[in-house]
């Protein structure tokens, strides 16, 4: 970032050193050019912070039978959204949590007929007719995919018309219905050419989407051709090649199968991490706001690393607290045992309920743990990453940028809460 | 935005309280400005290139949830788009209500559509789905009945397995299976056919599923001090069977449980909240199939020369086990008070009633041992 920030100023002794013009902040940088107006991305805020957030927050939605949820969402997005900055401004959420609850149950109050009656009525056609449930649980799915994409539309549109950056609203156009059936169209045409296709449907569903998004009055645009992603496929072909060759091996009896087979399946998350990572940096650079156009360069292997060392230390920390809490349930099953084997076959009212509290105790403090540690290792210095290596080139256009009017949306979230839509956050 | 904001005029020249950078919230251009705190106008006034604007200080607000702790993010109620950085953070000090917050919705629309949501899912949950499935409970094809049965108890098997590897098995000793067929014989002489198994597991209890499943547990036959015992137990699940609860439970639970994770969402654990609540709701319902059981239980018992009061003698042995149900517990156990019932039992057994042994003692002792 640029020295005349408020923000490194005010990081410093004497912080009542104020800023100087964000918008007059030129670089003199070979890379971009002389007349242009260059604005890095940087994340502010550290673990412990977003650690400390997410527990409470979670453990009051815990209290709360998951009502203190909308709370939860909104404030730590405020947090991450202020966390990213770009040319030393934050972004901003300004999403309410009790527009988030009005949406739910707006939500609720339609869908619960629809999920009752529908729920009930296909397990009875399943078993009439079919005599399993397979029936039941595929028409249902089937049911609720493209509503899955309806809603993951409708969600984004919220979240970006209550996102602002330098006071300046973004926002996306409606088109929600549009985007489910062309996304359930990508998606047949994937899997019916093995997944070849994947890069087409990353590439035109990108566009539909960004080519309706506005920050302010300016509209964004995805440029580029989609062929172009066929370089971010590169190392989930290798795997799948190593995978191959691992299953001739194992065919073939040989005992480096196994290995060469563990090999394709770490090389495979690698190529999943490196496709996720590659095609947003190449989407992100193909972008452009008016004038304005994007310098994304994020690493593929620091992406990755992040992913492995932030689950497995999720993992880890969640069997901490597995170990004592396995065995105070060890303790009192053992408890219970010695009384039943005793001939006294009593089980004390006292002991079963404290059994049903340490069991739910646990339960919850698992969730939590994971949460917090997920959050701190994983949500956020992805975040972190994302931010540090993006870069915005702004031809002096800007400062010209106009608000654009608020999207009042009342649904807010309310049928992707319903559907489970999994936003990061 | 000068409209909005009521316009104080400064006299004196005194330095700056700070230097901040204002974001109007018309243009994306950022503003840099000086800001004094003139308390005594009560206004924070901000000058710059072409700006001359007084933010009154009891509208001023701190941006919650900031991820950075150096430098302010303020904003003003009167111009709720505007923004303003700074990165003198001893500013804060001067103003007073920087944690108001203000309710953007309005609390009875909010009100209203939570009524409006609690109806809709009692509506659904209480009324329409018990109706419905009562009705479509029988109209079920038997085969498509006894298909849901059998994937239920699947899912039991698999649920109460413990060493993680395969179903928990069924007892299948040989004489043990011909002493529970005699029973059955006796005590359904020509109704539809039943499967009745025996799964080996501690547990004292047994369950009827739909299509004519009728599952003891080992723990159950073991617990019994007579067969007649068990014979009221069968008896009671026949009950069950013929009325149909078990189709009308898992049709009820189709439609509840999916209104219910819609309900409490997807938070941490959401899965054993919904568990309970359904729980809930199905007392309801279980309590009167349970006591309607035991009435059918009563008259097939009597009709086989089993007396009644055997089923009363098998609660007593819960009883000694476990204690009886009573405050919050009740109303998570969909079994009505056992004290109740044994008293009823009891009752439902004439004065002089004709006793005939059910099984022979070696056809007891094969069934108690039918898990060997």
């Amino acid at each position: 970032m640029t020295d005349d920030s408020p923000w490194t100023k005010g990081m410093g002794d004497d912080g009542d050193e104020g800023p100087k013009d964000l918008g007059a902040t030129f670089v003199e940088n070979t890379l971009y050019g002389p007349d242009l107006n260059v604005l890095d991305g940087e994340f502010i805020g550290d673990r412990g912070r977003v650690f400390g957030l997410a527990l409470k927050t979670g453990l009051l939605t815990v209290l709360t039978l998951g009502f203190y949820r909308f709370w939860m969402k909104t404030r730590l997005r405020r947090w991450y959204w202020s966390g990213v900055r770009v040319g030393g401004a934050p972004a901003e959420y300004t999403g309410d949590p009790l527009e988030k609850l009005l949406g739910f149950l707006i939500a609720v109050a339609f869908l619960a007929f629809y999920i009752g009656i529908v729920n009930l009525l296909l397990m009875f056609v399943s078993f009439s007719l079919f005599e399993g449930n397979f029936a039941a649980y595929a028409l249902s799915f089937a049911g609720v995919v493209p509503l899955w994409f309806y809603a993951r539309y409708r969600a984004r549109r919220y979240v970006l018309a209550r996102t602002r950056w330098r006071g300046i609203r973004f926002g996306l156009e409606p088109g929600a219905w549009g985007y489910a059936w062309r996304a359930l169209v990508h998606w047949a045409v994937t899997i019916l050419t093995g997944g070849l296709l994947w890069p087409r449907m990353t590439f035109w569903l990108e566009k539909y989407r960004t080519d309706r998004t506005w920050y302010g009055d300016v509209r964004l645009e995805q440029e580029g051709k989609w062929t172009m992603l066929y370089t971010a496929t590169k190392h989930v072909f290798l795997a799948a090649v190593v995978a191959g060759i691992a299953a001739l091996l194992l065919w073939a009896d040989n005992i480096w199968g196994i290995s060469v087979a563990l090999v394709a399946v770490i090389w495979g998350g690698f190529g999943l991490a490196y496709y996720k990572v590659k095609t947003w940096e190449l989407l992100t650079n193909a972008k452009r706001a008016g004038g304005i156009v994007f310098h994304a360069r994020p690493k593929p292997l620091r992406v990755f690393w992040i992913y492995v060392l932030g689950y497995g230390l999720s993992s880890f920390v969640v069997t901490i607290f597995l170990v004592p809490i396995g065995f105070m349930l060890l303790a009192l099953m053992g408890g219970v045992e010695a009384l039943a084997s005793g001939g006294a076959a009593n089980l004390t009212s006292l002991s079963s309920w404290a059994l049903t509290a340490v069991s739910i105790g646990s339960y919850f403090a698992i969730f939590l743990a994971w949460g917090a540690v997920a959050h701190a290792f994983v949500t956020m210095p992805l975040w972190r990453h994302y931010s540090e290596t993006l870069t915005v080139i702004d031809p002096q256009a800007l400062h010209l940028v106009q608000q654009r009017g608020r999207d009042s949306f009342e649904e807010a979230e309310g049928f992707a809460e319903a559907l489970d839509v999994g936003a990061a956050i | 935005m000068s409209s909005i904001i009521p316009r104080v005029v400064r006299s004196g020249t005194l330095p700056p309280d700070a230097d901040a950078v204002l974001f109007d919230g018309r243009t994306a251009h950022a503003k840099s400005v000086q800001l004094w705190v003139n308390q005594n106008a009560g206004v924070l006034e901000i000058r710059g290139e072409g700006i001359d604007q007084n933010w009154p200080i009891a509208d001023i607000r701190l941006i919650p949830d900031q991820a950075g702790q150096k430098g302010l993010v303020l904003g003003c109620e009167a111009a709720p788009l505007a923004r303003l950085l700074s990165a003198n953070r001893n500013l804060m000090n001067q103003f007073p209500a920087l944690h108001k917050r203000r309710a953007n919705i309005s609390r009875w629309r909010l009100l209203r559509w939570a009524a409006g949501a609690v109806a809709s899912v009692a509506l659904i949950i209480l009324v329409l789905v018990p109706l419905m499935a009562n009705q479509l409970a029988g109209m079920i094809p038997a085969k498509g009945e006894h298909a849901l049965g059998q994937a239920t108890l699947e899912q039991i098997r698999t649920a109460l397995d413990e060493t993680g590897i395969a179903p928990l098995p069924f007892c299948e000793n040989e004489e043990g299976l011909a002493a529970l067929a005699k029973m059955e014989a006796r005590l359904s002489p020509q109704k539809d056919p039943l499967t009745v198994r025996v799964l080996d597991h501690d547990m004292v209890n047994a369950f009827a599923l739909p299509g004519g499943h009728i599952v003891f547990f080992r723990g159950l036959i073991e617990a019994a001090d007579t067969p007649e015992e068990v014979a009221a137990v069968f008896a009671h699940e026949m009950g069950h069977v013929v009325s149909r609860d078990p189709t009308r439970h898992a049709l009820r639970s189709a439609g509840s449980i999916g209104v219910l994770g819609l309900l409490f969402g997807d938070f941490a654990g959401g899965a054993l909240v919904l568990f309970l609540t359904e729980q809930l709701i199905e007392a309801r319902h279980s309590q009167q199939a349970e006591t309607d059981a035991d009435a059918f239980a009563y008259d097939v018992l009597s009709q086989a020369g089993v007396p009644p009061s055997a089923l009363g003698d098998m609660f007593d042995t819960f009883r000694t086990q476990f204690g009886d149900a009573d405050g919050v517990q009740a109303h998570f156990l969909s079994h009505p008070k056992l004290s109740a019932r044994i008293a009823d039992a009891r009752a439902a057994t004439p004065d002089g009633f004709e006793a005939q042994p059910i099984l022979t003692d070696v056809e007891w002792h094969a069934l108690q041992n039918i898990c060997d």
